[in-house]
C-alpha cells in the first residue's frame, strides 16, 4: 500500500527502493505514530466529551497496528533474526492494549472528579491527552526497537521507548511519590543510556560500520563479527563493546547492576504505570540484547552452539546474581508492588537464561532459548498486566492505593472476580501448572538444559522454589484467608477499563493455554537464526591477518 | 580504505597514528580522553548530591560516547560516527529539558536540590 503511494515521488534508484523496503516493514510503527499524533490533536480539544474519546482512539489504533504488524511478514535483510519482527509486533500491541484499558482515570484523577462533580472544565488543566499520547509514543519505540537494522536506529528506539516513561511516572499520580520516582527512575535510566551508548561507540570502534545487518553479504557488524570470531575471538575493543551495550540495557531490564530503583520506581508510580514499566521498557531491552546478540551470533565453542566466553560469562553472572537478588528481596518486602517489583527483577533472570541458551538447533522451541525467550516476554505481559490490575482495582476508603498482604486476604469472598485474577495470575507467575506461565518456564529449563548449562538451570529451579514462598502468599491469601479488617474498607475504583484489562489477562492466562503449541511454534519460527557470513571490511572472505593497507590515510 | 581493526588494541608505537594530522595526537589519546570523561562522570553521578549536577555528570558520560564515535568515525574514514554524534546530542537536548522539568516540578514541593532530602521511598 505504502509502496504505490510512494513510488512516484521517487526516482527508480537502489536508495530508493531500499527505502521503499523499509517503509513497507514500519507499517505498524506509522500506524502507531499517527494514533499517537491524533490522540495529542485530540488532548487540545477544548470539548470533555470529545477528550474522553481518546483511549477508544488509542485502542483502536494499537488494534490497526497489530493488524498490520501481523499481515505484514517481511522481513530486515540479512538479520540473523529476520523472523523476530512480526512476532513481536503483534506481541506488543495485543499487550498493549489491556496496558491502555488498565491507565483509565490514572492522570489527574482527582481533577476529573471535581469536574465531575460540578466544577468547570478547564482544557488547560488536564493533560489526559498528552499522558495517553506518551504512551503510545513508548510502544512506537518499542516497535521500533523490533525493526532495528542499525546501531543509531535501536540507540534512538530505545530513547524512544524510555523518554516517554519518565514522564509518565512523574505525573501518574499528583503525589510526591510518583515525582520522586520519576527523577529516580530519570537519572538511573539516562546513566544506562550512556552506558550502552558508549558500548554502541565501542562496536562502532571495532567494526567502522553502524549497520547490524545487511543484505546481499555487504559489510556490517554481524559480517565483521562473523570474521572475528573465525580468527579465534571478538577484539577486545568489541568485547568490552558488547558488554558495556548489555551493562546498559540492564537497565532497562532491571537485571543486576542496574535493578536497585526497581522496587521504589513501581512503589511511587501509579499502579497502571507501574504495570507499563514493568513489561514496556523490560521487552525493548530483551529485543536490543537479542538484536546485538544475534550479531555476534551463537556460533561460538566446540559444539558451535555458544557465545564467545567473555560475553557468556557476564551474561552468566547477571543472570544468577539477578535471579537470586529479586526472589531473596522480594521475600523481605511487605507492599504489594514492591514484592511484584521484585518479582519483575527476577523474571528479567529467568529470560536471560534464555539469551544464553541460544536458538540451539532451530529445530523446537525445546531446544531454541531464543523462541522461549519471545514466547515468555508474551506469557510474561499477560500474567504482570493481571497482578498490577488487581492492584489498580482496589483502594482504600481514604482513596489511597492498596498495599500490604492484608489489603488482599479473602479478596476471593470480597470479590470474586478480583480475586479470582489474582490467584490465576500469581499462580501463573509462579509457574503452577497447567497455566500458561509454567509452559514459558518450562521452555526456558529445556533450552537451558540442551544448552548444557546445567549450573544455571539449577540456579532457576531452586530460584523457583524460593518464589514460590512469596507467590503463594499472593495465592493463598486472597482464596483461603478470611478477609481482615482492611480488606473489608476496601472499595473497587470506578473504571470499567482497569477491570476490564484485569479480566483479559486472567482468561488469556488460562485460555491460550490449549494453544501453547500454536504460540510456542510462531515463537521457534521468529527466532530461528541464520548463521552470519564472515566478510571483512574490504569485502573479502575471513582472513587469518588483515594488516592496515598503508594508502587507508 | 582499511581492511582490518586487529591493531586496534596494540600499542600506539606500532600504529601509524598521522591520521590525526603531524601533531603527534592518536585516536589513542581521544579515546584516553573520552575514557577520562566518562569515568569522570561515573564518580561524579555516584559522588555528587546536587541534582543539577548529577544530571550534569549524566551529559558528561553522554558526550564521552560522543567524543569516541567522533574519534572513530575520523579513523574509520566514514561519516558513521559523526552521524550517529548528531543524533545523541539530539537525544541529549530531550534529556536536559527533561531533566530540568523534573528538577522544577521537586523544587517546588520542597526548596532544595539535594537528592538526599527526597527519600520517600526507601526500601
Amino acid at each position: 500500500m505504502i509502496q504505490t503511494i510512494l513510488t512516484p515521488m521517487f526516482a527508480e534508484t537502489d536508495a530508493s527502493t531500499e527505502m521503499l523496503e523499509k517503509l513497507g516493514f514500519l507499517t505498524p510503527e506509522i500506524a502507531l505514530f499517527v494514533t499517537t499524533c491524533l490522540v495529542m490533536i485530540i488532548g487540545l480539544s477544548s470539548s470533555r466529551s470529545i477528550r474522553d474519546t481518546i483511549p477508544i482512539v488509542s485502542v483502536i489504533g494499537l488494534g490497526v497496528a497489530g493488524f498490520l504488524a501481523y499481515t505484514n511478514q517481511s522481513t530486515i535483510a540479512g538479520a540473523a533474526l529476520g523472523g523476530i519482527m512480526p512476532f513481536l509486533k503483534t506481541l506488543i500491541a495485543i499487550v498493549g492494549i489491556p496496558l491502555v484499558l488498565l491507565m483509565s482515570g490514572t492522570v489527574d484523577r482527582d481533577y476529573e472528579n471535581a469536574v465531575a462533580r460540578g466544577l468547570p472544565f478547564d482544557s488547560i488543566r488536564s493533560n489526559r491527552g498528552e499522558f495517553y499520547a506518551f504512551l503510545l509514543f513508548s510502544l512506537t519505540g518499542l516497535m521500533l526497537c523490533a525493526s532495528a537494522d542499525d546501531l543509531i536506529w535501536l540507540f534512538l528506539a530505545l530513547e524512544l521507548t524510555s523518554l516517554p516513561t519518565y514522564v509518565m511516572v512523574s505525573i501518574s499520580s499528583g503525589k510526591a511519590k510518583s515525582q520522586e520516582a520519576g527523577i529516580k527512575y530519570f537519572f538511573l535510566g539516562a546513566v544506562g543510556a550512556a552506558i550502552f551508548l558508549y558500548g554502541f561507540a565501542m562496536i562502532y570502534g571495532a567494526t567502522g560500520t553502524t549497520v547490524l545487518f545487511a543484505g546481499d553479504g555487504e559489510y556490517s557488524i554481524t559480517t565483521a563479527f562473523a570474521a572475528d570470531l573465525a580468527d579465534g575471538a571478538l577484539s577486545p575493543i568489541a568485547t568490552l563493546g558488547v558488554i558495556l551495550a548489555i551493562i546498559g540495557v540492564c537497565f532497562k531490564i532491571a537485571a543486576v547492576p542496574m535493578h536497585f530503583y526497581t522496587p521504589d520506581v513501581y512503589e511511587g508510580a501509579a499502579t497502571p504505570v507501574s504495570a507499563f514499566l514493568a513489561f514496556v521498557p523490560k521487552t525493548a531491552g530483551f529485543v536490543a540484547i537479542l538484536l546485538l546478540l544475534s550479531a555476534v551470533g551463537w556460533g561460538f565453542g566446540a559444539e558451535g552452539t555458544s557465545l564467545p566466553e567473555p560475553i557468556r560469562i557476564t551474561l552468566w553472572i547477571i543472570a544468577a546474581l539477578t535471579m537470586t537478588f529479586g526472589n531473596v528481596l522480594a521475600l523481605l518486602q511487605q507492599n504489594i508492588k514492591r514484592v511484584l517489583a521484585y518479582s519483575s527483577v527476577a523474571h528479567s533472570g529467568y529470560m536471560l537464561v534464555g539469551v544464553i541458551a541460544g536458538p540451539g538447533d532451530g529445530g523446537s522451541i525445546a531446544s531454541n532459548g531464543l523462541g522461549a525467550v519471545l514466547f515468555y516476554i508474551l506469557c510474561y505481559g499477560f500474567m504482570n498486566v493481571g497482578a498490577f490490575a488487581v492492584l489498580a482495582c482496589l483502594e482504600r476508603s481514604s482513596g489511597d492505593e492498596i498495599e500490604t498482604f492484608e489489603d488482599i486476604r479473602g479478596l476471593c469472598e470480597t470479590n470474586r472476580v478480583l480475586g479470582w485474577v489474582m490467584v490465576l495470575c500469581s499462580a501463573s507467575l509462579l509457574g503452577l501448572p497447567p497455566l500458561l506461565g509454567f509452559w514459558g518456564k518450562l521452555y526456558l529449563f529445556t533450552s537451558g538444559i540442551s544448552a548444557g548449562e546445567y549450573a544455571l538451570v539449577a540456579i532457576l529451579g531452586l530460584n523457583s522454589a524460593i518464589a514460590a514462598f512469596y507467590y503463594l502468599k499472593l495465592i493463598a491469601g486472597p482464596l483461603l484467608d478470611e478477609p481482615g479488617e482492611s480488606a473489608k474498607g476496601l472499595r473497587e475504583t470506578p473504571y470499567v477499563g482497569r477491570v476490564i484489562a484485569a479480566t483479559v489477562s486472567a482468561v488469556s492466562v488460562v485460555a491460550l493455554v490449549p494453544f501453547v503449541n500454536v504460540l510456542a511454534n510462531a515463537a521457534n519460527d521468529a527466532a530461528t537464526v541464520t548463521p552470519a557470513q564472515a566478510q571483512t571490511l574490504d569485502g573479502s572472505e575471513a582472513k587469518i591477518e588483515s594488516p592496515r593497507s598503508d594508502d587507508d590515510a | 580504505m582499511i581492511t582490518s581493526l586487529a591493531h586496534i588494541a596494540e600499542p600506539v608505537t606500532t600504529v601509524a597514528p598521522d591520521i590525526f594530522g603531524d601533531v603527534g595526537v592518536s585516536l589513542y589519546h581521544y579515546l584516553f580522553v573520552s575514557a577520562t570523561l566518562f569515568a569522570l562522570g561515573v564518580i561524579g553521578f555516584l559522588t555528587r548530591r546536587n541534582m543539577i549536577v548529577m544530571f550534569l555528570c549524566t551529559e558528561m558520560m553522554f558526550q564521552a560516547a560522543g567524543l569516541a564515535l567522533i574519534a572513530f568515525s575520523k579513523y574509520h574514514l566514514n561519516h558513521s560516527g559523526e552521524v550517529f554524534v548528531i543524533f545523541v546530542l539530539t537525544i541529549a537536548a530531550a534529556e536536559a529539558a527533561l531533566a530540568l522539568a523534573l528538577v522544577v516540578l521537586l523544587f517546588r514541593r520542597r526548596e532544595t536540590l539535594n537528592a538526599e532530602d527526597w527519600a520517600l521511598l526507601r526500601g
